[in-house]
C-alpha cells in the first residue's frame, strides 16, 4: 500500500466529441490558461498534463485530446485503454454537435468499462457558452434528464474563451473518479486477482493505479 | 552589477513639495548618480562620492562591452545571413540554367542531388515539386476547372436551403472548419485573407474529384503548402497525385492494416538506429502510431517550423516515402537526450511539437544524415517487404482483431522477434 502523507493519484482522461467543438481550447484553457481562436486541427491524438493539489494530495491528469474527424475512430479508439474518466464536448451553437454526444457516449461505454464492469466517469459539456445557447434553449431539451439518461455524472455550460465552468467541470470529473476509485478499492476481495482490461504492465497491481 | 547605495529620501509627503522647490531635473543618469544631492537632502561623503563613481564607471563599461559583443553578433548574423543568400542564389542558377531546362536526364545527377539535400530555393520550390511529385493521373486544367464548378455548385445548394450547416455533407462543414485554422499566424488562409478562396477551391474540387477518398484532417495543411509555391491548377494536380502515393493513401483512408505495416517497419529501424531509445519507448509503453501519425498525416507541418517541413518535403520528392521516416528517425535522435528522461505524456507531448530551436533545420538534417535506413544490410522496401510477410502469417495463424494488429508492445514483441 502507499504512503498515506504524499499520495499521488494519475488518472488519464479523455477529451472526445466532434470536431471543431473547442477540446483543445478547453485544454489549453485549463491547462495553459490561456486562450487562442485559432488551434489546429488536433490529427490523431495530442496530450496535456496537469497537477492538482487535491486535499494534500496530488492528482496529475493526463489530458487526451482525441480527433474528432469520424474518419479517425477506428484509429483513435485505440487510445480509450486505461482512461478513467472522459469529457465529451458539443458546440452549443452547432445542434449536430450535440446529436453526437449520444453516439459519443455510447462508443465510450461500449469501448471502455473499469474493473469494477462500471462506466468510467464522464462529464459533458456544453462548450462555446458566451456565443449563445441556441441548442440548450431552442430543443426544449431537459438537460438534468438527458444526463441521468445517459450516464453523465454532470455536465457544465462552459467556455474556454471566457474561461467559464472550465475548473468547476474538472473538478467534478476528478471528484467522481476518485469516488469510482474508492469504490473500486472496497470492493475488492483480499486474496482474490481481478481481471483488468489488459495484462498489468510491470507487475503493478491491479489496485494501484500506477500511482506512485 | 554593483551595489548602488541609494540616498535617503524624507518621508513622500515631503517629497512633491522639495522637487518642485528645488526644480531638480536630472538630465541623464550621469546626473542622477555624480551630481551633488538636492540641497535639502544631506550631502554624500566623500568617501560615498567616489564609490557612487567607481560603480557608475563599471556600468558604463560593461553597457560598452555588451554594445559592442552585440553588435559583433549582428555583424556576424549578417554575413551568415550573406552567405546564406549567395549559396540559394547561386543554387537557383544552378537550377535554373543546368538543371531544369535538362530535367529528366539531369535530375538524379550528383550535382543535383548534392543541391537538393541543402534544401531547394524558394524560388523554384514549386516547379521542381511539381515536376518530382509528377502527374500519374493525368488530371488537367480543365478537369480541374470541371471538379471545381461541382463544387461550386454544391456550395451554393447547400447555402440556398435554410440551415444549411447542419444537412451539409460533413466534408464541406469540415473543410471550413479547418481552412479557418490553417497556419493561422500566416494569415493568409482565414477568411478575408489572399489564398482563404484558393484552399477552399482546392480542397472542395478534391472531394468531387475523390469522393472515395473525400477530406480528411490534415490534407488543409498540405493543400495550404502547395498553394504557397505554385499556382492554383498546379497545386490541385500535385495535391492530387500526393495525396495518391501509397503512404498518404494509407493514412488518409486510415487503413489500419497498411499503417501498422509502415509502423512496424518504422519500430524495425528504430531499435537498429537507437535502441536505448526504443526500450525506453517500449517500456513506457509508447506506440510509433502515437506519434508518427500526426508527423505522417500533416506531412511534417505540424511537429516543425514551416521551412524546416518544406525541407523535408524537398527530399521526400527526392528519396520517396522512406524518407518520411528516416526524417522521423532524425527528429528522435536529434532530441534522444531529453527524450529517454521523460515519461509517456512529456514524450507524447514533445513529440507533437518540437522545440524550434535556433539553426534547427542544420541540426535535425545532420542528424538525418547520420541515420541511414538500414537495418543490418537491409534497406526500407525490403525490411516492409518482410514485415508484411510477417503480418500475414501471423494473421492466418490467429485471427489477430484489427485492433490487436494495432502496433502494441505486446503484439510487437512478438511479432518482431
Amino acid at each position: 500500500m502507499q504512503n498515506n502523507h504524499h499520495k499521488e493519484h494519475l488518472y488519464k482522461i479523455l477529451v472526445i466529441g466532434d470536431l471543431g467543438v473547442g477540446k483543445t481550447s478547453i485544454i489549453k484553457r485549463y491547462v495553459h490558461h490561456n486562450f487562442s481562436p485559432n488551434y489546429r486541427a488536433t490529427i490523431g491524438v495530442d496530450f496535456a498534463l496537469k497537477v492538482l493539489n487535491w486535499d494534500q494530495e496530488t492528482v496529475r491528469l493526463q489530458l487526451w485530446d482525441i480527433a474528432g474527424q469520424e474518419r479517425f475512430g477506428n484509429m483513435t479508439r485505440v487510445y480509450y485503454r486505461e482512461a478513467m474518466g472522459a469529457f465529451i464536448v458539443f458546440d452549443v451553437t452547432r445542434p449536430a454537435s450535440f446529436e453526437a454526444v449520444t453516439k459519443w457516449k455510447e462508443d465510450l461505454d461500449s469501448k471502455l468499462t473499469l474493473a469494477n464492469g462500471k462506466h468510467v466517469a464522464t462529464v459533458l459539456l456544453a462548450n462555446k457558452c458566451d456565443q449563445g445557447r441556441d441548442v440548450l434553449t431552442n430543443n426544449g431539451i431537459k438537460m438534468e434528464q438527458f444526463c441521468q439518461e445517459n450516464g453523465f455524472v454532470g455536465w457544465y455550460e462552459t467556455s474556454a474563451k471566457e474561461n467559464i465552468n472550465i475548473d468547476e467541470a474538472a473538478n467534478c470529473l476528478v471528484k467522481h473518479i476518485m469516488a469510482s476509485e474508492n469504490d473500486m478499492l472496497q470492493s475488492e476481495v483480499p486474496d482474490t486477482v481481478t481481471p483488468q482490461l489488459e495484462k498489468d504492465k510491470g507487475g503493478t497491481c491491479s489496485s494501484c493505479f500506477r500511482s506512485q | 552589477m554593483g551595489q548602488l547605495t541609494l540616498p535617503c529620501f524624507p518621508p513622500a509627503e515631503h517629497c512633491s513639495q522639495s522637487v518642485r522647490k528645488v526644480e531638480f531635473e536630472p538630465l541623464s543618469t550621469t546626473a542622477l548618480i555624480l551630481e551633488d544631492r538636492p540641497p535639502n537632502l544631506p550631502a554624500k561623503s566623500a568617501e560615498e562620492t567616489q564609490r557612487h563613481r567607481q560603480q557608475y564607471e563599471q556600468m558604463v563599461a560593461g553597457a560598452k562591452r555588451r554594445e559592442l559583443k552585440e553588435a559583433q553578433r549582428r555583424q556576424q548574423q549578417m554575413k551568415e545571413r550573406f552567405r546564406q543568400e549567395e549559396v540559394i542564389s547561386n543554387a537557383t542558377l544552378v537550377w535554373n540554367q543546368h538543371i531544369l531546362p535538362h530535367w529528366d536526364t539531369t535530375k538524379s545527377s550528383r550535382r543535383a542531388q548534392e543541391l537538393w539535400w541543402g534544401g531547394l530555393p524558394p524560388s523554384v520550390r514549386g516547379r521542381i515539386w511539381s515536376l518530382a511529385i509528377g502527374n500519374e493521373l493525368n488530371i488537367t486544367a480543365e478537369l480541374y476547372e470541371i471538379f471545381l464548378s461541382r463544387a461550386k455548385e454544391k456550395w451554393t445548394s447547400l447555402s440556398d436551403t435554410e440551415d444549411g450547416a447542419s444537412l451539409a455533407e460533413p466534408s464541406v462543414e469540415l473543410i471550413t472548419q479547418d481552412i479557418s485554422r490553417t497556419f493561422p499566424s500566416l494569415c493568409v488562409f482565414q477568411k478575408g485573407g489572399p489564398y482563404h478562396n484558393l484552399l477552399r477551391n482546392i480542397l472542395g474540387a478534391y472531394t468531387c474529384y475523390r469522393p472515395d477518398v473525400g477530406y480528411v484532417q490534415g490534407m488543409s495543411s498540405i493543400a495550404a503548402v502547395l498553394i504557397l509555391n505554385m499556382g492554383e491548377a498546379e497545386a490541385f494536380i500535385s495535391f492530387s497525385n500526393l495525396i495518391n502515393r501509397p503512404c498518404q493513401l494509407a493514412f488518409y483512408r486510415v487503413d489500419h492494416q497498411l499503417m501498422c505495416r509502415y509502423f512496424r517497419t518504422f519500430q524495425v529501424f528504430l531499435e537498429e538506429t537507437l535502441p536505448r531509445l526504443f526500450l525506453h519507448f517500449q517500456s513506457l509503453g509508447l506506440s510509433p502510431d502515437l506519434y508518427l501519425m500526426d508527423w505522417i498525416l500533416s506531412l511534417y507541418t505540424k511537429p516543425l517550423p514551416l521551412d524546416v517541413a518544406c525541407r523535408v518535403w524537398d527530399l521526400y520528392f527526392r528519396d520517396g516515402e522512406e524518407f518520411l521516416f528516416r526524417a522521423a528517425l532524425g527528429i528522435l535522435r536529434l532530441f534522444q537526450d531529453v527524450l529517454l528522461h521523460m515519461d509517456l505524456i512529456s514524450v507524447a507531448q514533445f513529440l507533437s511539437r518540437p522545440p524550434g530551436e535556433e539553426l534547427l533545420s542544420d541540426r535535425l538534417f545532420s542528424c538525418i544524415l547520420a541515420t541511414p535506413l538500414l537495418s543490418g544490410n537491409r534497406k526500407w522496401s525490403q525490411v516492409s517487404h518482410l514485415t508484411n510477410r510477417v503480418i500475414t502469417v501471423s494473421k492466418s495463424q490467429r485471427e489477430i482483431g484489427s485492433n490487436e494488429l494495432f502496433c502494441f508492445p505486446q503484439v510487437l514483441s512478438s511479432c518482431s522477434c
